[in-house]
């Protein structure tokens, strides 16, 4: 078995660079700047964007992160305050908790139902499409408020959840409404957002060559010890790319939480995510040096996440090389 | 932001059937390099165009027939005056305050502001805001004197009210029939009778028709019940002015009411208040009592169906002294940064003093504040509106004083309140730790002033 994965997969789904490329010769030198320049032209418009509409506002809010500006008046140089002011803001370490609550447990169950169908759709099902673009379709909407207004309706005291349970003869709570639940129906929201990721793992299945599996069966392997020594291995930079955007996603999760909970976080902060609060801190309450802080520190949080995802990648992701 | 992988680099080169390396003819990138144009949209608040009119941003929040009749009133006001525009800038009202903040801070705010009492000293005293007293164009001597002060600020006058409107018990005539319960005599009531009769009508109702909807979402209840012990929710200096106790004892009457199921459960009662007026009990016809503000009847009475009346507040002779008092509804501000503020202070002064906004505006921005304007249309005003105007002038007599301007930090208390009051109906607070957590909070949201 581990004989077959030595050897390179037909195609690299991700775009890692292929070291096992014969050198470029010197005739084909102009060949490849023009494929830089393609790349740099393409590149362009989104660099452009940067330079001049990222890039400032991001220097403006690291300098006001050190200042009490607060939108309206004159501001002043505080230094650390607001970083010190951090440490203790209990609402604020709140926020933390329900953040990482829902990117801990909404992410790899998103990522697991997304592999799930992603593997039933790989079968080959018929009017596949219609399916993939059924299930991509909550991906598109999910984060839109149109979705967060009907997630309401669907988990309210008298929604359509309620209703079924109603059927069985069972009293639903307020979803919704009640801090133990409330962030269990933006986690189930997220989850239902499967549709992104799956298409990716649809993508990366199939680029994982017949041969192994059908070498597979005549050493006589089942269906789980295909999966676990075929398709998960082959399938790891693709599952590391998912888990890495989803968690950047996650992270910034803003529109559902503000949408559901009528713009407080609530019931009593139960859903009042990170995002959210530096919301309510700046436009709430003025405290714009505050909450430019606050967006540095989830710079730093999302960065290191990242950071550890790619250095742990070196361990389980496998590029075929 | 999803990208899409690199699904397979696309092979530049191949190997031809002669086994040469072959070359692909790449793509010509030319377009979207350099075809990137940031076309930056400058909005210069009070520009003076060429031919000698001067334009002026309004702004203000509402619904679709708000800013319908607003533009009727810009209308008629630039037929008066030729030589003033006025361009018009609304939005509903949670984007309103992001938006105005955003735009005061980037120099460009409108030059007539419409302004809230709970955000009107986070611009004054910001200097956000132009002193209306300097102003000759707008005559402010006709204003009801109830109301007349609350844009007063150290001395400057940082906004004037569009008109006034008054915190009270909306009470369903036909859930109280329904229940078979007395309509409560709400020259004498006491806050005892206010909860029994709550708990009388949930109880033989068998909680069809609930007593009454939470109160402990809107720190104007809470301002109306520490008046009537003589305290207030702020000082003049913005500090606070209650004590621990009114505060405990105005969070355990709701406790009480959650106790005796005379009100909705802790998580109906928040999606009750996520739901705002349309979901109130009154407007789903599950309810008796719920509190609102004047202004606010005809649309209960209209999304309920069913004949509303207005009570006033419990306590209200029973209690030390009567805390009901005049809101004004929103203010007219003028920014400080604007070019022309005599020309924004005619058009102020056409929307407070003058009959034919009246006409239009009506009672949407509160009773209007200048008394000889309110005595103009009352007569015209919709029913439900009209029953407001005479419970108004009802009350006038009783009531005492008005309240100074909120402190700065003040637009967050309607946070704090719910988030408070949330954690109490779900029983991790007591009303005593509510009330600690509350004071906590608004002091901090405040900066003790």
């Amino acid at each position: 078995m581990s004989a077959l994965l030595q050897r390179r997969p037909k195609a690299d789904p991700v775009a890692a660079a292929p070291a096992a490329r014969t050198k470029p010769s010197a005739g084909n030198q102009g060949a490849k700047r023009r494929e830089n320049l393609a790349a740099y032209g393409f590149l362009a418009p989104w660099f452009v964007g940067l330079l001049f509409i990222t890039a400032g506002p991001l220097l403006a809010s690291l300098y006001f992160s050190f200042t009490d500006y607060n939108l309206i008046g004159e501001h002043s140089w505080v230094g650390l305050e607001n970083y010190s002011r951090m440490l203790e803001d209990e609402r604020l370490h709140n926020s933390l908790r329900v953040t990482f609550v829902y990117v801990f447990v909404s992410v790899p169950l998103q990522l697991a139902l997304a592999l799930a169908l992603a593997m039933v759709l790989d079968r080959g099902v018929r009017g596949l499409p219609l399916y993939r673009s059924v299930y991509y379709l909550p991906s598109l909407l999910g984060g839109s408020v149109a979705i967060a207004i009907l997630w309401r309706q669907v988990f309210g005291a008298n929604g359509l959840i309620n209703q079924v349970l109603g059927f069985f003869g069972i009293q639903g709570e307020g979803w919704v409404s009640h801090p133990d639940y409330a962030l269990g129906t933006l986690i189930v929201l997220n989850v239902w957002t499967f549709g992104a990721p799956m298409v990716i793992f649809l993508a990366g299945l199939r680029q994982i060559p017949r041969m192994y599996y059908e070498a597979a069966s005549v050493d006589g392997a089942g269906p789980l010890y295909k999966f676990w020594h075929i398709t998960v291995p082959l399938l790891t930079p693709i599952i590391f790319f998912n888990l890495v955007l989803q968690i950047i996603n996650a992270f910034q999760t803003f529109t559902q939480a503000f949408i559901v909970s009528g713009g407080t976080g609530g019931p009593s902060d139960s859903t009042m995510f990170y995002t959210l609060y530096l919301y309510q801190r700046g436009f709430g309450s003025f405290e714009m040096g505050y909450a430019s802080a606050m967006a540095w520190l989830l710079l730093m949080i999302i960065g290191g996440f990242t950071a550890v995802n790619f250095l742990a990648s070196k361990y389980w992701v496998f590029y075929g090389d | 932001m999803r990208a899409n992988p690199g699904s397979g680099r696309p092979q530049a080169r191949d190997l031809s059937s002669d086994g040469r390396l072959r070359r692909r003819p790449l793509l010509k990138i030319a377009a979207g390099v350099g075809a990137v144009v940031l076309a930056a949209t400058a909005c210069g608040g009070g520009s003076s165009s060429e031919d000698g009119v001067v334009e002026l941003r309004f702004s203000w929040w509402g619904a679709d027939d708000r800013h319908a009749v607003t533009q009727q009133v810009i209308e008629e006001f630039e037929a008066a005056n030729p030589d003033i525009r006025i361009v018009g800038d609304y939005t509903d009202w949670s984007s309103y305050w992001d938006r105005l903040a955003t735009s005061t801070a980037a120099g460009d705010a409108p030059d007539i502001i419409t302004q809230e009492e709970r955000y009107l000293r986070e611009y004054g005293d910001r200097g956000a805001l132009a002193d209306l007293s300097q102003l000759d164009s707008l005559d402010l001597s006709k204003i009801d004197p109830l109301v007349a002060e609350s844009g007063d600020m150290d001395g400057q006058t940082y906004g004037v009210a569009t008109g006034v409107n008054a915190y009270t018990i909306m009470a369903d005539t036909e859930a109280f029939e329904a229940a078979g319960v007395e309509m409560p005599d709400d020259d004498s009531w006491s806050w005892d009778d206010y909860v029994d009769l709550a708990t009388e009508i949930s109880e033989t109702t068998d909680g069809e028709v609930v007593g009454t909807q939470s109160m402990a979402y809107n720190e104007a209840g809470f301002q109306i019940f520490a008046r009537q012990k003589g305290e207030s929710l702020y000082n003049e200096d913005g500090t606070l002015g209650y004590s621990q106790e009114t505060l405990t004892e105005w969070f355990s009457i709701t406790q009480r009411l959650l106790e005796a199921e005379a009100q909705p459960s802790a998580s109906e009662s928040v999606e009750i208040e996520a739901l705002g007026p349309d979901g109130s009990v009154l407007a789903t016809n599950s309810g008796a009592m719920a509190h609102f503000w004047t202004n606010q009847l005809g649309q209960q009475t209209e999304t309920s169906g069913h004949e509303i009346e207005l009570l006033r507040y419990p306590g209200e002779s029973t209690e030390d002294r009567s805390g009901m008092y005049f809101k004004p509804a929103m203010f007219y501000s003028i920014s400080a940064g604007s070019e022309h503020p005599e020309e924004a202070a005619r058009f102020v002064d056409f929307l407070v003093n003058s009959n034919e906004a009246a006409e239009l505006i009506l009672a949407d921005r509160g009773l209007p504040a200048n008394i000889d304007v309110r005595g103009h249309i009352v007569s015209q005003l919709p029913e439900a509106d009209a029953r407001s105007a005479v419970f108004l002038s009802d009350i006038e007599g009783t009531i005492e004083d008005g309240n100074p301007p909120p402190p700065i930090g003040a637009g967050e208390v309607v946070n704090i309140i719910k988030r408070v009051s949330d954690e109490m109906g779900f029983g991790d607070l007591t009303p005593e730790e509510a009330a600690e957590q509350f004071t906590e909070e608004v002091e901090a949201a405040t900066q003790g002033g």
